[in-house]
């Protein structure tokens, strides 16, 4: 017997590889999006800062503007740098 | 003594002149002669004595004796003998007793000669002449002595002379119904035309066969609309009331053209009047009796429908047809036996039907109250309903949803200013079964039929959730890319139930466009490497789709180093991000060459896994290959089953399978066919798998609800959900629904329930 697969169409969901499954900011879980969005994964990123903490983009972008004197990150109080991996 | 001759003599005139006052078993001849001596002597004698008065009463008198004890039993006699049905009977009594009259008649003009010679002023029975007073007894001795059973006699005679008349019946055969001669030689038409003459001469056709004849009539109709309405839902209204007037009227006018008492314009109108309004009652009763029909059948059936319309102002039977199309509704439509989707067609047939009886939309909410009640209780309702607004193919909801103009809520307004003047306050009617409900009210005119539908629950969340189960199995189902039609009708859905409610389907839809994109784009990258199995996959946003249904399954190599490969691609192409495969779930389109044959099937991942293991091995034992797929015996021997029945497999002893090369002789050996698997198990997690694992979710609120405030009540402890845990998107949870769960937890001994308050076991 000879069994040739023509076509396979799979089914998988796409994942966020973070090292948790919310977003500390809004509470949202990352592969959903930030409150202000409506289409997840590419209208929605994430964003890693150096402290090695993870937020939706928008999220952080928002609270860093809110944040006049230091841009810390608001899980560790750490200065905010982004890390661009 | 001479005065007592004279009287003798003046008698013996008298009963020359009043044959009657002798003796009334002699007949009155009309013909003997009288002297005009003799009548002037006695009228000169009269005069003189003053007796006129007397004569004329006495007169009177004898006719009366006579015809009470003898015309009248006589013509009543007739009837009597019931044996003789149809023409005769009553033929041979007018007869008879139009010669007695004719005699009385004879009489009454000899008494007015008297009355002239004499100058008699006072009138017998206050009439206005003597033939007048004559008619008056005839009448009270006939009516007075009225058989029980005149009518049927009445009856078969005007139903034979109306089957004469009727045009229809005598066409057929040439020979006369009623005597069963030859046309020609018929003389039925003559003898009801003569009779007719005679009871009208009398002047009784009214008091004694008007009722007859509108009964007659009243039947005679009825079978017309019967026969004309039945099965045929075409406008007849103007029909009838043309053949009413051509046929029964001038039938009826025939008849009344004698009548003496009243003139015919002043009869036949009264008549009109009583049989046009008749003819409007039986046909909607007619129509009513028919209206389940009618409804299903819409819109074949709308000339029907605007006969009733038109026919409801000029009768008084809306309740009627209220309860008639309900009691129809609950026993054609509102049993176990029928199926969602049929009730679902006959419940939009009922909305358009009854909006064009009643634009107001009152009577419709009476009506479909019942369907209501029932659809709710219904389970697939949602789903039938999701399913036909989406269906493809001739469909009524489809075609609703196509062609609805989005409900807004400022357009009623305009429409109601600038038809004030022709606006109409909703109909009154007790309406017991209504709930007050305010907004209802006022859309109610404009109210669409999708609207209604969703409104049967109350809820767009339940409605919009059974959508996007659907709109997932169908998406998965199909494995095609052509979201073209999904979006027309997501679009069209959103027109209705706003952006917010189907944002979810939005995305799901958009990561099938994505998956599309994607993979593409994989394909293209030369890192990619494409040799083993041409893999092509949906990527779903997760959070955004309903919850899959979990089944463990461990996939040949081959497949998996293909999946890792195109994992690894998407993670370069997409940064950080990586795929989970749900490894159950796909289609798999593969072609197996056997000795003898080769098949083409489109089978699921299982399957495909299966028969890719039979390749590298033939013959695998039950146990081992369920070690191998990591998937339990049972469900892999359902699934072993498939291919047992396609004849590629065999089970060669008990839980071993082996590869069949051969078929045997008896299946037929087809070069190339071409099989689907079509297993209609649904990809996504079943309602009720879904609801439990919410309510576990719940548990956890529930307990440190508990452990804080230590007991609650069930009312409490579901107001608290609702403000705290209710939040999700599917999360809907009654309070019945609730109380299930904590009585299973109390059976669990996770909680304790007493005097209505339910606390944690210390």
């Amino acid at each position: 017997m000879k069994v040739t697969i023509k076509q396979w169409t799979g089914v998988a969901s796409w994942k966020w590889v973070a090292n948790d499954d919310n977003c500390g900011i809004c509470r949202m879980p990352f592969d959903g999006c930030c409150p202000d969005c409506k289409l997840p994964g590419d209208d929605c990123p994430l964003v890693w800062g150096q402290c090695s903490h993870c937020f939706h983009m928008h999220c952080i972008v928002k609270w860093l503007q809110s944040q006049p004197v230091n841009q810390q990150c608001p899980m560790c109080r750490q200065e905010w740098k982004f890390n661009n991996k | 003594m001479e005065e007592t001759a004279d009287y003798k003599k003046i008698w013996t005139l008298c009963e020359k002149i009043f044959p009657i006052l002798n003796d009334f078993n002699t007949p009155c001849n009309d013909e003997e002669p009288f002297l005009k001596n003799d009548f002037e002597e006695m009228c000169y004698f009269m005069k003189l004595n003053g007796l006129q008065d007397l004569l004329q009463h006495l007169v009177f008198n004898k006719i009366e004796k006579r015809l009470r004890d003898e015309v009248v039993p006589e013509f009543w006699s007739n009837f009597k003998k019931s044996d003789k049905k149809g023409f005769k009977p009553f033929y041979n009594a007018i007869k008879s007793l139009y010669d007695n009259y004719r005699k009385f008649e004879t009489i009454i003009i000899r008494l007015e000669l008297l009355r002239q010679a004499t100058d008699i002023k006072v009138n017998p029975y206050n009439e206005r002449n003597l033939h007048e007073a004559l008619k008056l007894i005839l009448h009270s001795c006939l009516l007075g002595q009225l058989q029980a059973d005149y009518q049927t006699v009445t009856t078969s005679f005007y139903e034979a002379a109306l089957k004469i008349e009727d045009i229809d019946e005598t066409n057929v055969n040439a020979v006369c119904v009623e005597c069963s001669e030859e046309k020609d030689n018929c003389n039925c038409v003559h003898f009801f035309q003569e009779t007719n003459r005679k009871i009208g001469e009398m002047g009784f056709l009214e008091p004694l066969v008007g009722q007859t004849l509108t009964n007659l009539s009243y039947n005679y109709i009825l079978n017309h609309i019967q026969k004309t309405c039945k099965d045929n839902y075409d406008s007849f209204i103007s029909g009838l009331e043309k053949w009413l007037h051509t046929v029964v009227i001038t039938c009826l006018k025939k008849i009344y053209y004698f009548d003496s008492t009243l003139s015919l314009n002043e009869s036949m109108e009264m008549f009109e009047k009583k049989l046009v309004n008749y003819l409007y009652n039986s046909y909607t009763k007619v129509r009513i009796d028919q209206l389940f029909n009618i409804v299903i059948e819409y819109p074949e059936s709308l000339p029907a429908l605007e006969d009733i319309r038109l026919c409801l102002p000029r009768t008084d039977l809306k309740p009627l047809l209220t309860k008639k199309l309900q009691r129809a509704m609950e026993t054609r439509l509102l049993h176990p036996g029928v199926s969602t989707t049929d009730i679902l067609t006959a419940y939009v047939a009922t909305i358009r039907s009854l909006k064009v009886l009643d634009p107001s939309g009152l009577l419709l909410e009476t009506v479909t109250y019942p369907i209501h009640q029932y659809l709710r209780s219904r389970e697939d309702t949602v789903r039938c309903v999701v399913s036909s607004l989406t269906e493809e193919g001739p469909n009524d909801l489809a075609e609703e949803l196509n062609r609805a103009e989005p409900v807004d809520e400022n357009t009623p307004i305009d429409d109601e200013d600038e038809n004030w003047e022709s606006w109409t306050p909703d109909p009154v009617e007790p309406n017991p079964t209504k709930k007050p409900s305010k907004d209802v009210g006022i859309n109610r005119r404009n109210v669409d039929i999708i609207s209604m539908l969703v409104n049967i629950y109350g809820s767009k969340e339940l409605f919009v959730n059974e959508y996007r189960t659907l709109l997932a199995d169908r998406l998965l189902s199909q494995y095609t890319c052509d979201t073209e039609k999904e979006i027309r009708y997501l679009e069209l859905l959103k027109l209705r139930f706003g952006d917010s409610h189907l944002h979810f389907c939005e995305v799901m839809l958009k990561d099938i466009a994505d998956s599309k994109r994607i993979n593409q784009r994989i394909k293209e990258d030369s890192e990619y490497d494409e040799n083993n199995i041409q893999l092509s996959t949906m990527i779903v946003s997760q959070q955004f789709w309903p919850p899959f249904k979990e089944e463990k399954l461990e996939l040949h190599d081959t497949v998996l180093k293909q999946m890792e490969d195109f994992t690894k691609a998407f993670e370069t192409l997409k940064g950080s991000r990586t795929l989970c495969w749900k490894n159950h779930l796909g289609i798999v389109n593969m072609e197996i060459a056997l000795n003898d044959r080769t098949l083409n099937l489109s089978v699921s991942p299982v399957h495909a896994t299966i028969i890719m293991h039979f390749q590298d091995k033939s013959v695998w034992e039950l146990e081992e290959l369920s070690k191998v797929m990591q998937c339990p015996p049972t469900i892999l021997r359902r699934k072993i089953g498939f291919w047992l029945s396609h004849g590629i497999l065999t089970e060669i002893k008990t839980d071993v399978f082996s590869v069949q090369e051969e078929t045997e002789s008896q299946t037929v050996t087809q070069e190339d066919f071409y099989v689907e698997e079509f297993e209609s198990e649904s990809a996504m997690a079943s309602a009720q798998d879904q609801k439990e694992e919410e309510l576990q979710n719940i548990w956890s609120y529930i307990n440190g609800m508990l452990m804080n405030l230590d007991s609650l009540s069930l009312e409490r402890i579901h107001h608290m959900l609702k403000m705290f845990a209710f939040q999700g998107p599917t999360t809907e949870c009654t309070q019945s629904e609730l109380k299930m769960f904590l009585s299973r937890k109390v059976r669990e001994r996770l909680l304790i329930y007493s005097n209505g308050l339910y606390q944690l076991p210390k």
